[in-house]
């Protein structure tokens, strides 16, 4: 319980930096104000008298092969039920393209009325166009409103205004192949484990016959650039954006980029590491012939779904060099619900719309999701039912003693696309990590 | 010509037809065995008859399960219906009118013609979509709104190309025939109608056939406008499906079978009319 | 060819206005919009321009500087010469003989159109299993053929080297060969329909004369077939300009090493993924121009009889 305690201190920290480096007004509105108002207008009882059904646009990420997608439906179908009113629910698999169509419907007015999505610079085209509505406003009508979350975890718009109520949260760690392990005599990492270990359990692993690292380098080297990042400097500075590749921060990623390539020329990689998919080298890992994989929460289910033996799995810590610990992961919240001005401004929408954030933030639905252990919710929540997996992933998360957002998220998305796309022409040596760097900052 | 010889060169030529044949044809028993057969086992023997244990109806109830093919059925059939009945008369009347008729800005409406098939839907679709979303076609939620949001940049798509194929077809066509109605005292309406339509029968079904077939499976323009539930369309069905499934092979090859079923049951019922076209229609003289 | 029927211009207006009135507001208009975006400044799909680029014509220079841009001409002329030799070159042939059996070429008609039907998302899954690195069906067969190599260490375990269809080496093979395969029945159901629209009178004409079956070939069929296959020439290079879904199901951005890119993924990338919105458009624009001016090389040197 301490731990995870720490571990909240550590996302609050993260979220308070945050907001310092987005807009010199750290948290501007304290949650003491609003509390008492709670009782105050007793007739905004959501949608109480269900005059009509009102069906509800609804964009999530919770689409596709989202680990908590059941979850979702569920709550979906129980706010259905509780209300009469009907989702019209157009969740999708979060991606780049993703994220530009959302974007594209707040432009040309064809928004939803309920919308899930970054929190972060992605938001804010439609945060500053006034297309969504600040929590702010809907309080003032709704005293209740989000009044379960910390405030001090939402994320700070850079009007100095908070707009989304946050969801479950995520963390990015090394999962492991025990079997794999075990058939080559290396230990499953623990939260001391070294760079200098890992390098040579890699090579122990690999004389062995199987693939250290599963990783696809062409579709998903955001993992191990996260870590790698964080390996050159601290959980503290994991956030900084180089200013140039000269500066101290622009060193930091061109010696993360050197590691990369270290790795890829000690053959740590699959052989077929620069064409293969992210679904192969997942499915290689599943399938124990390799043994280390870094992945994030939402990767539970898929092996929760696919692995013969969950048993054979555990969540365990990224080597750590110099001054980071294997304890420091990356993790946060990085997504809320948006109510949209379009719904707000609707007399028939705008109860249903606060009322459907309010159930699938409510403590209740988010105890269900799967990853709990990041969490802005007031009383915590209190998950049940564990696999061994998700058992495994808790046990780690307690021995976290750091989080730090993903660094990536804070790029613009053509730096992002830029830098990504150019990993594997830096560990092939068709460009010097230093050019990458300066190609992608000159995009941010 | 000796029988002999004769006979030796039609049996090439039927080995080497069939040759083709099984390229073609192969690849769909090879997802049908596979759709039936367990999951896991598709990557360690994907070739043999999944009997016994290897075999599954398992791909199959989870396809239905997870997605209301049903309704994408019928989303993808009006979608498709409706651009391919478009295309056939606005291409038909527009083709005849570029080959027979000579006047100014002729080459310059040709050229623009050709153009318009080049032009990769990428680059139309995001006008498109704000013009629609002005017109509160695109973006609305509402089911038959999305669906004629898709409908109309299909057809400008599947334009082009029609009226290209049309042109070729109709110019093939003997103007002896139209000159000889024409003394008849047909006007160009009933030319077009009694003449040319049955004279290029066959063309206009070829063309019929691609419109359907491109919209069907257009997955791009699909997911750009239809977004919720019950406005999918079967293509985007599929794409979802998939992503899905992750390594999940036999619910994918499960998938593929029942959206490729509809429009191979299509094709082969208009073939029997496109052949039918090709021996009446052929052009006697 | 200009007969007196048509001199009368009035019905021409039934004939074209629907047409084009559609193609101008959903085609030619977005494309207009599409031009005048390859001048602006443009940071993402839902975003308005924020501007002129510095200079105004800033991408168009990048279209000539850009080395993946050129990787993408290369393998897309690659495509174009592959697309017209073998393509329509299969095409031909198989419509050539399936036009000469009596029994059974209602069935060669019907499987050979197969792989059209099937729509690319599926094609590219069903690709992808068989040139799968570790176990796909190639590798499957090349292995029980005993033509990998193979290693075993000193713990007993067995190491496959298993071939990268998908490497530098191996790459433009696997990525032109599904298309290619693809679209064959689509220029055969096209020359099969330009066949039967020649009158059979004059091949018995032909016949007669006691002209043998190549001759006939060579000296009716092909010459009546002009204005098809020149159809089928001008979509064969447009088709290939723009080739998108097949490669990008089995390829995506780029693989491998950049080496893979067309200029319709390219394309494709540098706009939804790149958020390059406005070079994306000038692809395009690269695009339809490359199309307009080698399908009008391949209507000159082909079609010199006719007008048009």
């Amino acid at each position: 319980m301490k731990r995870i305690l720490a571990l909240i201190l550590a996302v609050l920290m993260v979220f308070a930096l945050c907001a310092c480096g987005q807009a010199q007004a750290p948290a501007a509105e304290a949650p003491a104000a609003e509390a008492p108002a709670a009782e105050a207008p007793a007739a905004e009882e959501p949608a109480a008298p269900a005059a009509e059904s009102v069906t509800l646009n609804v964009v999530t990420s919770y689409g596709g092969d989202d680990g908590n997608r059941a979850n979702f439906e569920a709550a979906v179908k129980a706010y259905e039920e509780a209300t009469g009113n009907k989702v019209n629910d157009g969740s999708a698999t979060s991606n780049e393209e993703w994220k530009a169509k959302v974007l594209t419907d707040f432009e040309t007015g064809s928004e939803p009325d309920v919308l899930f999505y970054f929190t972060n610079a992605d938001a804010e085209p439609f945060i500053s166009s006034g297309k969504v509505v600040s929590i702010e406003e809907i309080r003032a009508e709704y005293p209740d409103y989000a009044t379960n979350m910390k405030d001090s975890m939402m994320a700070v718009a850079s009007d100095g205004k908070q707009y989304a109520v946050p969801s479950s949260g995520y963390w990015e760690n090394m999962f492991v192949n025990k079997k794999v392990l075990e058939d080559c005599g290396v230990a499953v990492p623990g939260p001391d484990y070294t760079w200098d270990q890992f390098l040579a359990d890699c090579q122990t692993i690999k004389d062995a016959g199987y693939t250290p690292i599963a990783c696809s380098l062409f579709e998903v080297p955001h993992y191990w650039f996260e870590f790698l990042v964080m390996n050159n400097g601290t959980v503290e500075n994991h956030l900084d954006i180089p200013a140039s590749v000269d500066d101290e921060t622009g060193a930091k990623w061109v010696a993360a980029l050197n590691d990369f390539k270290a790795l890829y020329d000690a053959g740590f990689f699959p052989e077929n590491t620069l064409t293969a998919s992210d679904a192969e080298t997942v499915e290689m890992f599943n399938q124990g012939e390799a043994a280390f994989l870094i992945d994030g929460s939402w990767k539970v289910g898929y092996f929760t779904g696919n692995a013969a033996d969950l048993n054979d799995f555990a969540i365990a810590y990224v080597p750590g060099k110099g001054e980071r610990s294997a304890s420091e992961a990356i993790g946060g919240i990085s997504m809320g619900y948006f109510i949209t001005r379009k719904a707000w401004d609707d007399p028939a929408k705008r109860a249903a719309a606060v009322a459907f954030v309010s159930l699938l933030t409510s403590d209740e639905v988010l105890s269900t999701f799967v990853t709990t252990e990041v969490t802005a919710l007031v009383n915590g929540a209190k998950p049940a039912g564990l696999n061994p997996l998700q058992q495994s992933a808790a046990d780690t998360n307690a021995n976290i003693t750091a989080i730090a957002g993903a660094v990536q998220d804070l790029l613009t998305a053509e730096a992002r696309g830029d830098l990504f796309s150019n990993i594997q022409n830096v560990v092939t040596g068709k460009m010097t990590p230093e050019d990458a760097v300066a190609s992608a900052l000159a995009l941010n | 010509m000796n029988r002999k010889k004769r006979s030796i060169s039609q049996t090439l030529t039927y080995i080497a037809l069939g040759l083709w044949a099984l390229t073609t044809i192969y690849p769909f028993i090879w997802v049908i065995l596979n759709s039936f057969r367990k999951k896991g086992l598709i990557l360690t023997d994907s070739f043999s008859l999944p009997l016994g244990d290897a075999f599954t109806w398992e791909n199959y109830l989870t396809a239905w399960q997870r997605a209301d093919f049903k309704n994408a059925y019928l989303n993808s059939f009006l979608i498709s219906g409706t651009v391919t009945v478009v295309v056939v008369v606005l291409a038909g009347l527009a083709a005849y009118g570029l080959v027979r008729y000579r006047f100014p800005g002729r080459s310059l409406l040709y050229s623009l013609v050709m153009a318009g098939m080049m032009f990769p839907v990428f680059s139309t679709i995001i006008p498109v979509f704000r013009m629609e979303a002005m017109m509160g076609i695109a973006g609305t939620g509402n089911r038959w709104l999305s669906l004629l949001a898709v409908i109309l940049p299909q057809i400008a798509g599947n334009l082009c190309f029609a009226i290209i194929i049309l042109m070729g077809f109709i110019q093939s066509v003997p103007i002896e025939l139209e000159e000889s109605a024409y003394l008849d005292g047909c006007s160009v309406l009933q030319i077009y109608f009694h003449i040319i339509i049955p004279a290029a029968k066959s063309s206009f079904a070829t063309v019929a056939i691609f419109a359907f077939l491109w919209s069907y499976n257009d997955l791009f323009t699909q997911s750009f406008f239809l977004r919720y539930p019950q406005e999918r369309a079967i293509t985007g069905l599929l794409n979802e499906i998939s992503s899905q499934a992750g390594v999940n092979y036999g619910l994918m090859a499960s998938s593929v079978v029942l959206v490729v079923i509809p429009v191979l049951l299509v094709y082969v019922l208009l073939q029997k009319h496109i052949v039918k076209g090709l021996t009446a229609g052929a052009i006697k003289g | 060819m200009n007969s007196m029927i048509y001199k009368k211009k009035t019905p021409l207006l039934l004939f074209l206005v629907p047409a084009f009135l559609f193609l101008a507001a959903f085609l030619f208009y977005p494309f207009v919009q599409n031009i005048i975006n390859t001048f602006m400044k443009i940071g993402g799909l839902g975003r308005a321009a924020e501007g002129l680029n510095t200079p105004w014509y800033e991408n168009y220079i990048r279209l000539f500087t850009d080395p993946y841009m050129r990787v993408a001409m290369k393998n897309t002329l690659v495509l174009i010469l592959c697309t017209i030799v073998f393509q329509v070159g299969i095409a031909l042939i198989l419509a050539l003989l399936v036009d000469g059996i009596r029994v059974g070429a209602q069935f060669f008609r019907t499987v050979y159109f197969f792989p059209i039907v099937i729509s690319a998302t599926a094609l590219g899954l069903m690709f992808n299993l068989i040139f799968l690195y570790k176990g796909g069906m190639v590798n499957q067969l090349l292995l029980s053929l005993g033509q990998l190599e193979t290693d075993v260490r000193p713990n007993g375990k067995v190491i496959v080297y298993w071939l990268d269809w998908k490497d530098q080496a191996h790459f433009l093979f696997t990525m032109l060969m599904p298309v290619m395969w693809q679209y064959v029945g689509f220029y055969f159901v096209i020359i099969v329909t330009g066949l039967n629209n020649i009158s059979p009178d004059l091949f018995e004409a032909a016949a007669l004369d006691g002209a043998d079956g190549w001759n006939r070939t060579r000296y009716i069929t092909l010459p009546l077939l002009r204005n098809v296959l020149c159809t089928c020439l001008v979509l064969a290079i447009t088709g290939a300009l723009k080739v998108f879904d097949l490669p990008w199901v089995m390829f995506g951005a780029g693989m491998p090493e950049n080496q893979g890119w067309l200029t319709g993924t390219y394309m494709y990338d540098q706009t939804f993924n790149k958020m390059n919105v406005d070079y994306g458009s000038t692809i395009a624009v690269l695009i339809v121009v490359l199309g307009v001016v080698l399908s009008n090389i391949s209507n000159r040197v082909f079609k010199p009889s006719e007008d048009l």
